[in-house]
């Protein structure tokens, strides 16, 4: 009786652990595919993590590029271990917990140089190169993915080292298994001049009906003889505030209208974008510090000549001034090489500028005249005359004055506003434009007014002229090799 | 003895017809078991198998869209067709691999190698395989068996967004186009070559 039973339970017990087996191996192959599949996303959430570390670098690189702008002391470079320069390498290294994978660290390295082949040689002005590499530690065991095109796009350090610790010759690794991407970009300098008009608090361009435009000095097809032309108008004349207000007076914007979040009242046509997402530090200006300087004069209150230079830095043609006080028939003349030819020549202003009665500045023609003032301007009688009207012939910089005092720029007068005015620190008010109302050139300022001004023409040759006021990326390439 | 011989034999009877109806029961028990086995194992093979290429092909989605992203980040220009894309680089390696040094183009731009060269990189989908070709060199599978893709790259302005979807086989025939938009991978990737607003004061 036994003997059947038996059989019966062992054809039972044979069909349970075939069936166990079964869903074993489905389960096991399940838990395998489920693996492999959580290690790729993970491996590829480290990947793009990686190249966060890797731009984060590049934002690194312009933060002390940015630095290197202010006045002494500025601590650019600083936790680095060079200057950039043609040649020289500054080598950064940061390490940052990563918020987005549990507080993994994220490492950058930065590599910023200037080679010389970045020269503008129109302006002498240096762009950079910034190389980075992000690297990124994978959680999880050094294991290759199961599809060998994974492999191949992202390049995972399992076993050696990819380009870290600056050097690019693969090593074995040290630590864990890590992924590393690396970016180039090359950023350029951005002028002060870089808008028509650009303000940090409101921007007020009254109810005058503005029209706000760009020529191009430089180019035949975009001016004429190097002068404004209305039927060559560009459309580059853009408007931007850091502060959230610009009254534009039912202006006629021939260019782009930025605001910080605010907004544009009273335009009656815009031809590029308008934006509220804008904010640039404006950077102050320091007071000059040369070793030489012209020392025959001192101050003006009377009619004086201050001679300008072939060289530019030259300094026989650096002039410290207490102040510059015209009145009455009193004319300053800044000036130049009887044919015209160029010439330069800067001048500090510790204290104010004023021209009042009839009297006058004169640049004569030729003359790059380099304006740094610490007090006020009031401009009026017969102004300003710039006699080759050449906005960036004449560029007025305002220094950064003490804190809780407050500086103004006042420009009117008789004769017509053309000049470059960069004030970040002052309120700038631009009045009437002489007689015809037209202002040629660009204006920054704490705030900015304009009063009696019909049309803002803005040179864009000053966007290549000036102080450097930031770095912007131009190009941008991630090495996968 | 007699009497012990014919209790012995109606046990044997006994026996014998409880084995009958035992065999009868018990198979048709393991009848049903075995069908209801095999109805759960090819159901479970079936969604193993369906489950298998969904993860394949997520995984084929999402190595086309950074394969795509990596290039469009660095592009220059860009041609988009569905299912056709070209892309054109900046010429950053020499002819041995190396890093180039760029040079100005005298508009405020820079370039690397010869003024106006660059580097072409074709995706397009071809015999239910999608391929990724640089110039003219030899053409790099990035996903077979995928004959049911389509990527699409959409340029809205700042920005160019990828949209990769595939069909589900979870039913039998094809599936619905409510479940092949549900399988879409999207990507929005920012062209920092060419949106870097280079010619206006306003950034």
């Amino acid at each position: 009786m036994r003997g059947p039973h038996s059989k019966n339970h062992a054809s039972i017990l044979v069909w349970t652990v075939l069936t166990i087996a079964i869903l074993s191996m489905l389960g096991a192959e399940v838990l395998r595919l489920v693996s492999i599949k959580h290690q790729n996303a993970l491996q590829t959430a480290t990947w793009q993590e990686a190249l966060l570390a890797a731009e984060s670098g590049i934002d690194l690189g312009i933060i002390e590029l940015r630095k290197s702008l202010y006045p002494m002391p500025n601590h650019a470079w600083e936790g680095w271990n060079n200057s950039p320069a043609d040649g020289v390498v500054s080598y950064g290294l940061s390490t940052i917990a990563n918020a987005g994978l549990a507080g993994t660290p994220m490492t950058i390295e930065a590599n910023v140089d200037a080679p010389n082949a970045l020269i503008d040689p129109s302006n002498g002005w240096q762009y950079y190169r910034i190389r980075t590499v992000g690297t990124m530690p994978i959680t999880g065991p050094a294991r290759v993915t199961d599809n060998k095109q994974d492999g191949r796009l992202r390049k995972l350090s399992l076993r050696w080292e990819r380009f870290t610790n600056g050097v690019l010759t693969p090593h074995a690794l040290s630590d864990a298994p890590q992924v590393c991407r690396r970016a180039e970009a090359i950023v350029k300098p951005v002028s002060s001049f870089a808008q028509a008009a650009m303000s940090v608090g409101t921007m007020d361009l009254t109810n005058q009906n503005i029209v706000i435009d760009s020529y191009d000095s430089r180019d035949p097809n975009k001016s004429t003889n190097g002068l404004y032309d209305v039927t060559k108008r560009q459309e580059n004349g853009d408007i931007a505030t850091d502060g959230n207000l610009i009254e534009a007076g039912n202006a006629h914007i021939y260019g782009d209208v930025a605001t910080n979040s605010g907004t544009v009242s009273g335009v009656a046509n815009i031809t590029g974008i308008e934006r509220t997402d804008f904010y640039q530090e404006p950077i102050p200006v320091g007071a000059p510090s040369w070793t030489a300087i012209n020392g025959t004069v001192s101050g003006v209150t009377d009619t004086t000549t201050l001679n300008a230079s072939a060289t530019k830095g030259s300094s026989i043609s650096r002039y410290q001034l207490s102040t510059i006080a015209l009145s009455g028939n009193k004319t300053l003349t800044l000036a130049g090489n009887v044919d015209g030819s160029r010439t330069y020549i800067e001048i500090y202003v510790t204290g104010d500028i004023s021209v009042t009665g009839i009297s006058q500045i004169v640049l004569q023609e030729g003359v790059t005249a380099t304006v740094y003032f610490a007090g006020n301007i009031d401009v009026s009688g017969n102004g300003i005359l710039n006699t080759k009207n050449q906005p960036s012939d004449l560029q007025l910089y305002g220094i950064e004055p003490p804190a809780n005092s407050s500086k103004h720029v006042s420009l009117g007068g008789n004769g017509q506003i053309i000049a470059a005015v960069y004030a970040p620190d002052h309120d700038v008010s631009i009045n009437g434009g002489g007689t015809s109302g037209h202002v040629f050139g660009s204006v920054v300022g704490k705030t900015v007014t304009m009063t009696g001004v019909t049309n803002l023409h803005y040179d864009e040759v000053l966007g290549a002229t000036g102080i450097i006021n930031n770095y912007k990326i131009i190009s941008w390439f991630e090495d996968n090799r | 003895m007699h009497q012990r011989s014919n209790r012995r034999l109606s046990s044997d009877k006994a026996v014998a017809g409880f084995l009958l109806s035992e065999m009868m029961i018990s198979t048709l028990i393991f009848a049903s078991i075995s069908l209801g086995l095999l109805m759960g194992f090819t159901a479970l093979e079936r969604n193993y198998s369906a489950s298998s290429d969904f993860a394949l092909n997520h995984a084929d989605q999402m190595r086309i869209s950074d394969y795509l992203a990596l290039d469009l980040r660095r592009a220059l220009a860009l041609q988009a067709a569905r299912n056709d894309t070209t892309i054109f680089i900046p010429n950053y390696y020499d002819a041995s691999g190396n890093p180039q040094t760029p040079a100005l183009n005298g508009n405020g731009g820079v370039y690397y190698g010869a003024v106006g060269s660059s580097v072409t990189i074709h995706y397009y989908l071809s015999g239910g395989t999608i391929y990724r070709q640089q110039n003219n060199g030899t053409p790099i599978a990035l996903a077979v068996n995928v004959q049911d893709f389509i990527f699409d790259i959409t340029d809205q302005g700042k920005v160019v967004s990828t949209r990769i979807t595939f069909n589900p086989t979870f039913v039998a025939g094809r599936a619905s186009a409510d479940a092949t938009a549900a399988t879409a991978f999207y990507n929005v990737t920012l062209l920092r070559n060419t949106r870097t607003d280079n010619n206006i004061g306003v950034y």
